[in-house]
């Protein structure tokens, strides 16, 4: 498969942070791996909460701003729905509703923008949009590695707000392409345990794994087993300690 | 019944399904279940190459099948990585508790019964995309019959995954994975919550999802993310609809 689109988003990850930037470097990488003009990640913790995580590209969070006053548009789209967004030509934009929207991208240059959802199964972080100051759909290879970079982003999320050191972000991505599917399973039994949504359940999980030590599939394991569970009144985790072969 | 027939009666479930917009991880799921029921294996499993160049399972006849899919994955050696990297079959290997080619997945195969394994490659194009895993419990070679039907399994398995695409490049490829593989993401996370919500089996809090799936008409994966977005209670699934006379 496509293993080596996915080791030249680690080693476009390591070159850029060397430059020392705080931010992080996922927009730029995307820019680099898909070859288009602009990209920006923005997160939608609820439906209609829209922020900026970050942006390459004179336009990018310039248009993302334009989008989150509008409230309309291909990321938020692509969040809610978890569906790809195509705008091929902004001129002729795809749904009447974004007639203003495509108004503000012209005015900043951007004629052709697209929206893939970050997502990990039916949890939806946000959107990764890609922008292009010329019209014309994607390619199939490039559409394949915009969604790589998706992927890669949901994960990059995830370990943000499980507060993850940044320093170690690269190194945790480095891992397999998807989580253990007993971390997904434990994530669904924890968002009952606490009356909370599944992507709070993971960010809890994966914070837990961070904070105490435990790997995370270890954790998971654990949880599944209910040797470690969340206390619905206090939020507190019981944790027997007890480890699984 | 005889065997033929059995056989008929599986290709015609099978592409009985492929007709309408059909759900993936469902097709898979009663594939690998024909699988025990048409050829002399005990379990049957469906892994796919993810973009990342590492193996994801996607579909079990079992838990144990399950939990070995896992351990390959971990352990990243047993007859499926094997096979998805040569793209050549194995057939009719048996298993010892000395096993210098797979020191760890033989030992751990066999402590849950099984003593022989077969593996198929999905090829499409040139391109090894996953496997379908044969496990038996007895030793004894499969029969060249068994052998055929279950390659033809295989690439009906590969074809389940084209979803309909007539042609198919490298790129979509890849963007028919990534959604096959996050399908089965939210699938694992609304088991996780059954399991809490009912206290059940992971096992159990499938077929319920699936029960479920059957009875409304519903698509699986359509039935995982409305429990996991909170607006279908893991007590609706329980409730079946009155048979209509």
């Amino acid at each position: 498969m496509n293993a080596d689109r996915l080791a030249d988003i680690f080693t476009l990850m390591e070159r850029l942070d060397r430059h020392g930037s705080r931010e992080p470097s996922l927009c730029h990488v995307a820019v680099e791996l898909t070859g288009l003009d602009g990209a920006g990640v923005s997160l939608t913790p609820s439906p209609d909460v829209m922020t900026i995580l970050c942006s390459h590209g004179p336009a990018a969070r310039l248009l993302l701003g334009a989008e989150m006053t509008l409230g309309e548009g291909p990321a938020l789209h692509a969040s809610r729905t978890g569906a790809s967004v195509v705008e091929s030509d902004l001129r002729h934009p795809s749904r009447p509703l974004w007639a203003p929207y495509a108004s503000e991208a012209l005015a900043l240059g951007v004629r052709a923008a697209f929206a893939f959802p970050v997502r990990i199964g039916a949890i939806r972080f946000g959107a990764l949009s890609l922008f292009r100051g010329t019209p014309g759909e994607l390619s199939d290879d490039t559409t394949s590695d915009s969604q790589i970079m998706a992927s890669v982003v949901a994960r990059a999320v995830l370990s943000m707000e499980a507060g993850a050191p940044p320093d170690d972000l690269l190194s945790e991505l480095r891992g397999p392409f998807g989580l253990d599917f007993r971390v997904h399973q434990a994530a669904g039994m924890l968002a009952v345990q606490a009356s909370m949504p599944v992507r709070d359940a993971l960010v809890t999980l994966r914070a837990h794994s961070y904070a105490n030590g435990i790997e995370l599939t270890t954790l998971a394991k654990n949880v599944i087993a209910r040797r470690a569970s969340i206390d619905q009144k206090t939020g507190a985790w019981i944790d027997t300690g007890a480890k699984p072969q | 019944m005889t065997r033929e027939s059995v056989v008929i009666q599986t290709i015609v479930q099978i592409a009985d399904n492929l007709v309408d917009d059909y759900d993936l991880i469902d097709v898979l799921t009663v594939l690998v279940q024909r699988c025990t029921e048409t050829i002399g294996v005990d379990a049957a499993g469906v892994m796919l190459a993810t973009p990342g160049g590492d193996l994801q399972f996607i579909a079990s006849s079992s838990e144990s099948m399950r939990v070995l899919e896992l351990f390959q994955i971990q352990a990243a050696e047993g007859p499926c990585v094997d096979c998805v990297r040569s793209g050549t079959p194995i057939v009719n290997r048996a298993l010892t508790e000395d096993d210098t080619r797979w020191p760890r997945f033989s030992p751990r195969a066999m402590t849950q019964g099984f003593r022989a394994v077969h593996c198929l490659p999905m090829r499409l194009r040139g391109t090894t995309i996953g496997a379908l895993n044969l496990f038996r419990t007895h030793e004894g070679p499969l029969g060249s019959d068994d052998i055929v039907v279950a390659q033809g399994l295989a690439d009906v398995a590969t074809i389940a995954i084209l979803q309909h695409q007539t042609s198919l490049s490298a790129g979509l490829l890849n963007s028919q994975l990534t959604n096959a593989l996050n399908s089965r993401v939210i699938i694992e996370q609304a088991k996780g919550m059954i399991r809490q919500a009912l206290s059940c089996e992971m096992s159990e809090a499938f077929d319920l999802l699936r029960t479920f799936s059957r009875d409304h008409n519903e698509k699986l994966t359509g039935v995982a993310t409305r429990v996991v977005e909170g607006e279908l209670t893991p007590d609706e699934l329980r409730v079946r609809p009155r048979p209509r006379h």
